[in-house]
Order: C-alpha cells, then sequence, then structure tokens
C-alpha cells in the first residue's frame, strides 16, 4: 500500500511516555507479561507467596523469590553466552556438557586435594573455568577457521563434553566438601542469594563490554551479514572465536553454580539439555536464531522466566507425567505472541487508539480514516 | 553379442574362483582358530551387554560386578556397550550388531521398556538367548526372551511403605519423589508403595526429580516453601533424589531424620553414610550385584536347558543409622 508516514511516529510525545512505549514496543514485553502471570497465579494459590522471612536457624533470607533468583542464576549464565553465539548466526549446543565437565573439574579437584580452604575453591573454580574456556576455544576455531558449521561442532562438542565428564570422574558421580565452594551456590551476601549477585554482575560486565563498545555492532554486523562485515573491516574469525570462547566460561561458571548446590557433580545428568533452557530464554527474549540483533536484557528476563516457570510447576503441584506438557504449552504461547505476524495484528487492532491527542491530520490509509472518523 | 556371452562366462568363472579361493581360505582360518582355541583350555563364551552406562551409584555397582562376574577366568569374553547418554536408539544399535557379529548370548539392560519386539524376534531367529537384566520390558512378553534377573522393585517399595506405615501410626503428609515417568522401575516403585501406604497418609504432591541429586534439592525446597514445612515425610525413589532433599531440608532450617523422614531405595554406599549420620531415615537395598545368578542363567541356557523366566534378587532394607554402620565397611557399591 502507498500509505504515508504513520501518524503516530510524528507526534511529540514526553519523555516518560516515550520510555514506556519503547518498553512496551520491546519483543520481550510478552516475556515480562508472562512472568507477572505466572507470579499472579502463584499468589493466587498463596497470597504469602511474595513473603521473604528470615529463617530463624540458619539465619538466611528464605522465600520463594529467593528461590527462584537462585535456579535463575545458571541459566542465566548460559543464556547470555548463547545470546551472543546466536547473535553470529551460531549456536552452542555444548554449553549443558561443558557445564557437566567443568563441575566435573572442580569436583574432581577439590575431592583429590581434600582442600576446604578458600584457596581450594578459588583454585578449582579457576582450574574448571579455564578447561571450560578450551573447550570453547576448540568450537570457535573450528567454526570460524576450519569453517565447520556451528550446529555440527557444538553437537559434537556436546557429545564428547560428556563423554569427558564421565572419564574425568570415571563415571562416578562425585562429591568434595569445601564450605567456600558452597557458599558459592547456597550462601547470601546482604540477603541476596551470591549465585545471583556474581551472575548478575558478569551480566553487567558482559554487558558494558558489549554495548559501551563497538564489540556488540561488529557482533551484529556478523549476523547480520559476514561478507559486508568483512568488507567493512571486521575480522569476523576474532570475533566469532570470542564469542565461543566467552559461551564457555559461561557455561563453565554456571556449572560451578549448579554443581555447588549440592556439592555433587553428576556426571549423566549435570546441565542434561540446559542447553534447550538457553535457547528457550534467548527465544524468549526476542533475539532471533537467525542472528543478528539481539538482546542481552531480554535473554535475563527468559532465565527468570524459565526459573519461575519450573518453580510454579512444583508450586502448584502439577502432576509430573503434565509438567513438560505445561511447560511446553506457556512457552508455544510467548513465542507466538512474538511471532511478528501475531504482534502485527494486534498493532492492527491497536493502532487507532494510540494516539491520544489526535492533532494531526487523518492519514490516507483506509482502515484507520474510517475508525478515526468513527472515534471523533 | 558373442563378445559379451563370453566376458559373462569369464566374469562368472573368476568368481566361482574367487568364490573357492575364499572358501578354503575360510575354514584354513577357522581350522586354525579351533585348534588355537583348543590349546588354551576350551573356547571363551562371547556375550555382549547391551548397558545404561554411568548413570549413579548404583548403576555403576552393578555394571561393574555383571563385567568383573563374566571374566575371561570363568571363560567368557565380555563385549560391554554402553547406551550414550541413555538413548534407546543406541542401545538398539548395539543390540543388532551383537547379533550380526553372532555372540553367544546378549545381556540387555533396557533404557526404556517399550520398543525391543523386533530385535529380540531377530535374536531368536539367530537362536541367540537374550538375558534381562535390572529393567524388564513392556510388553512383557515372556517368549521373547529367556529371563529377567531383577530385585524386586514392587516388593521392595511396599516394605519401605509399611515402614512408614509403622512410623506414622497417625498418619502424615507426604511426598514422592520419583524416577522419569514411563520408566518401569518407576512405576513399580509407585506401584508396591501405593498400594501398601495406609489411607490416613496425605500424599501433597508426587514430582518427577529425574533421579538428580540438585532437582530433588530444588524441587523439594519449594515443595516445602507450598506447604509451609509441614511435610513429615519423603519417598525418594532412588538415594540421590532422597539426599537432595536432605540438602533441602536443612537449608530450610529444619533438620533430617527428626522434622522430616527421608526414605530412599538403592543402598548405595553415599546413602548409608547419610543414614548412620542420621540424615536419611530408611534406606532399602536394591540388590546390583546378581552377576553370579546371571552366569548360571546363561550357562543353562546355552546348554539346553529350561531357566526360569523371572528371578527376584533378594534385597535387604536399613532402618536404624546403626544397621547402617554395620553394613557400611562391607559395601560394594
Amino acid at each position: 500500500m502507498s500509505a504515508p508516514t504513520p501518524p503516530r511516529a510524528s507526534i511529540p510525545r514526553s519523555g516518560a511516555r516515550q520510555f514506556a512505549v519503547s518498553v512496551v514496543r520491546q519483543p520481550y514485553i510478552w516475556a515480562v507479561v508472562a512472568l507477572l502471570l505466572l507470579i499472579v497465579i502463584n499468589l493466587i494459590k498463596d497470597p504469602g507467596y511474595l513473603g521473604i522471612s528470615v529463617n530463624a536457624t540458619t539465619g538466611n533470607l528464605s522465600g520463594n523469590v529467593i528461590d527462584i533468583l537462585r535456579a535463575s542464576a545458571p541459566i542465566m549464565m548460559i543464556a547470555i553466552g548463547m545470546t551472543l553465539v546466536i547473535a553470529t548466526r551460531g549456536i552452542d549446543l555444548s554449553v549443558g556438557s561443558v557445564m557437566a565437565v567443568s563441575g566435573a573439574v572442580s569436583m574432581e579437584f577439590m575431592n583429590s586435594s581434600g582442600d576446604g580452604s578458600v584457596g581450594g575453591a578459588i583454585l578449582a573454580a579457576a582450574f574448571a573455568i579455564g578447561i571450560s574456556a578450551v573447550l570453547g576455544a576448540v568450537n570457535g576455531v573450528l567454526v570460524s577457521i576450519v569453517g565447520l558449521q556451528p550446529f555440527i561442532t557444538t553437537l559434537i562438542t556436546m557429545l564428547a563434553g560428556r563423554g569427558l565428564a564421565k572419564v574425568i570422574t570415571s563415571g562416578q558421580n562425585t562429591s568434595a566438601s569445601n564450605e567456600p565452594f558452597r557458599w558459592i551456590a547456597n550462601g547470601t551476601v546482604f540477603g541476596f542469594p551470591v549465585v545471583f549477585v556474581i551472575g548478575a554482575v558478569i551480566v553487567a560486565i558482559v554487558a558494558v563490554l558489549i554495548r559501551r563498545t563497538a564489540l556488540g555492532l561488529m557482533i551484529e554486523s556478523i549476523g547480520i551479514n559476514p561478507k559486508a562485515a568483512r568488507m567493512a573491516g571486521i575480522r569476523p574469525i576474532g570475533i566469532l572465536i570470542s564469542v565461543y570462547i566467552v559461551s564457555g566460561i559461561l557455561a563453565g561458571i554456571a556449572g560451578i553454580f549448579s554443581t555447588a548446590s549440592v556439592m555433587t557433580v553428576e556426571v549423566a545428568k549435570t546441565g542434561l539439555s540446559a542447553e534447550m533452557d538457553a535457547i528457550l530464554a534467548v527465544v524468549i527474549g526476542g533475539t532471533s536464531l537467525a542472528g543478528g540483533k539481539f538482546s542481552l536484557t531480554g535473554s535475563v528476563i527468559g532465565a527468570l522466566l524459565i526459573a519461575t516457570l519450573d518453580k510454579t510447576i512444583v508450586f502448584l503441584a502439577i502432576p509430573s507425567s503434565a509438567t513438560p506438557a505445561f511447560k511446553a504449552l506457556v512457552i508455544v504461547v510467548i513465542c507466538l505472541l512474538q511471532s511478528r505476524r501475531v504482534r502485527a495484528l494486534f498493532n492492527q487492532r491497536r493502532a487507532p487508539r494510540t494516539p491520544s491527542a489526535p492533532t494531526a491530520p487523518a492519514p490516507t490509509a483506509p482502515r484507520t480514516t474510517r475508525k478515526e472518523t468513527v472515534s471523533a | 553379442m558373442s563378445k559379451t556371452a563370453s566376458f559373462r562366462a569369464f566374469a562368472g568363472i573368476a568368481l566361482v574362483g574367487a568364490m573357492a579361493l575364499g572358501i578354503t581360505a575360510c575354514s584354513g582360518g577357522s581350522s586354525a582358530e579351533s585348534t588355537g582355541a583348543a590349546g588354551s583350555d576350551g573356547e571363551l563364551t562371547t556375550i555382549g551387554f547391551v548397558a545404561v552406562g554411568p548413570e549413579g551409584g548404583w548403576r555403576t555397582a552393578n555394571e561393574q560386578n555383571i563385567q568383573d562376574s563374566f571374566s575371561k577366568e570363568n571363560g567368557f569374553d565380555l563385549k560391554y556397550a554402553p547406551a550414550t547418554n541413555g538413548d534407546q536408539n543406541s542401545q538398539i544399535t548395539a543390540f543388532t550388531s551383537f547379533i550380526d557379529e553372532g555372540v553367544d548370548a546378549i545381556l540387555l539392560s533396557a533404557t526404556e521398556a517399550t520398543g525391543w519386539e523386533s530385535v529380540l524376534e531377530r535374536a531368536q531367529e539367530a537362536e541367540i538367548p537374550v538375558v534381562l537384566l535390572d529393567r524388564g520390558i513392556e510388553p512383557n512378553d515372556t517368549s521373547l526372551y529367556t529371563s529377567h534377573i531383577a530385585p524386586d522393585n514392587v516388593g521392595i517399595s511396599a516394605s519401605a511403605a509399611e515402614w512408614a506405615n509403622a512410623q506414622f501410626p497417625d498418619g502424615a503428609n507426604y511426598v514422592v519423589l520419583e524416577g522419569p515417568p514411563g520408566l518401569s522401575v518407576v512405576n513399580d516403585r509407585n506401584k508396591g508403595w501405593d498400594e501398601t501406604i495406609d489411607a490416613n497418609m496425605k500424599k501433597l504432591e508426587s514430582q518427577s526429580a529425574n533421579w538428580s541429586t540438585e532437582e530433588a534439592k530444588s524441587v523439594f525446597e519449594t515443595i516445602l516453601k507450598a506447604n509451609n514445612n509441614d511435610v513429615q515425610l519423603v519417598f525418594a525413589q532412588n538415594d540421590e533424589m532422597g539426599l537432595g532433599a536432605a540438602l533441602a531440608v536443612e537449608e530450610a532450617g529444619l533438620k533430617p531424620g527428626t522434622d522430616v523422614k527421608i526414605i530412599t531405595i538403592d543402598g548405595t554406599k553415599a546413602a548409608l553414610t547419610a543414614l548412620s549420620e542420621g540424615r536419611l531415615s530408611f534406606v532399602a537395598e536394591y540388590n546390583p550385584l546378581f552377576g553370579d545368578t546371571a552366569i548360571d542363567v546363561v550357562k543353562s541356557a546355552l546348554a539346553g536347558e529350561t531357566v526360569e523366566s523371572d528371578i527376584v534378587v533378594p534385597s535387604v532394607t536399613f532402618d536404624s543409622p546403626e544397621a547402617a554402620t554395620e553394613a557400611l565397611p562391607t559395601r560394594q557399591f
């Protein structure tokens, strides 16, 4: 159609309003709505759902919100890494296995050294993150220099990674005792769970690195059109390798989070199908799997939503055989609401009502004209 | 025309010649082999073991025991094929390649209960006896396999429920932490429990924690919050999940063993240690050490004798820290 610029764009607005509108227009708005909806459902079941109390015996804050924040931390880590990889048109299926490797390395290290000190915990974590970074680098080199497809490459590391975790622990679920390491997942600082604080700090660091420098733009440009990016002087190899390394490191941190919670690595279970949660969080957050533009905020919200959803299922006592169906249903609805076509449908219906002060002359688009004359 | 005909004739002769050579080579090889085997005091029986692979303490103990029992000293050559990440397809592939190799017998611990009919029929055609270890198949068609050796899941969880009835004569609120829905183990353990547990015991929730400590901890901390800590009993269908529940109880500031009693099934070292410390309350063993029984079954099947199609491995229960402490030093798994 030969419609001119829509009238909404030409109307001047106040800053707050503009902000509100820009938030509502974010692709992850439906994830926020779903998150609030889940909390409301929980509140209906138990009005005290959001209550936070101090536990008399342990002295820690306790409450459902705290649990959700704690459970969301590992998902947040892998989702952030996955967002960057997906923005370059790639995918990282190996995050779950890297979690298992990282957990296996740290548990095995602390188990054999028998060191319960802070130093032992830091050494174990550093060792685990180092190996995760190496695995990420392998992915990056295979994708960027060798030119293998990201899907295949990371599928290989996914299978090999879990195998590696089994080799490291000789197939056993390995436990260790180290109080500082356990504190990472179970302790609190200023009332907040340590995992969530660490996670939030890491997200902030990544966000600053990506958004305050040209790095984010370069990643997006590789995702949108690798050839044009190269012509413009961006070297894809270095950026691709570092993106996969970052994803590996973040998966390693997620592995530490999830094994520290029980101080046991379960080689067949730790991080199992975590890549699916990560991809879901990214998609729910509004980043397209086709690469290009990405939203770190969206992925964080996606991670929070998945954690809330998991907790809600248990809180509502949904029978275990129905849980996967329930989870799938919620996610399908969110994805549907986010799809461009469905959104366009909504916008069309909402368009006439948005301008509160219809001072602009009626545009030539026939449908709008008709409705505006009716409302005027 | 005549040219192609003569070529065909030539090709035919060449083919026959090659086959004849091949056959003589074959027979030569086999005769050499048999003499070699005779020299080393009887031929080894080849066994294919389609296994689950690393899954937890119990599985490791079970598969290690099978591998140790079917040793070269006992006259067996065991080929161990664990599943890739619990995938049934990889098991079926391993199973068919064992048939093609022509092993003498196949041991199978299936990751999924259903979908085994066609490969089991192929094994039957090849006259290879199949012995199911631990995990059964569904539908349970006993004509498809030689024997199924396993501890009795229904009986074990029934004994756990009897203990719970005795502990809480006035009733209590309880939660079941089960394995992934659909497994025969999960169905059997649910069946034994549900049939035996008293009516005054109130089931608050039954959730899957996928056999995992981490998931069980996360699930149970939420269940405790949803019920304001008003849970007196947990029936965890394996040790790992029970240990996870114990961690969640401790995190909530309660004391496992007194505030919340936890029942687990399997009886691994980790669980018995926790029981001896009072963190668990009841551990029902699911005996993984039945390698000797499996050897007897395989031997009599190969000798052409009839074997019982369902063999129950005896298991014991531990209901006190003392019993656990006593059993710990000699625990093999």
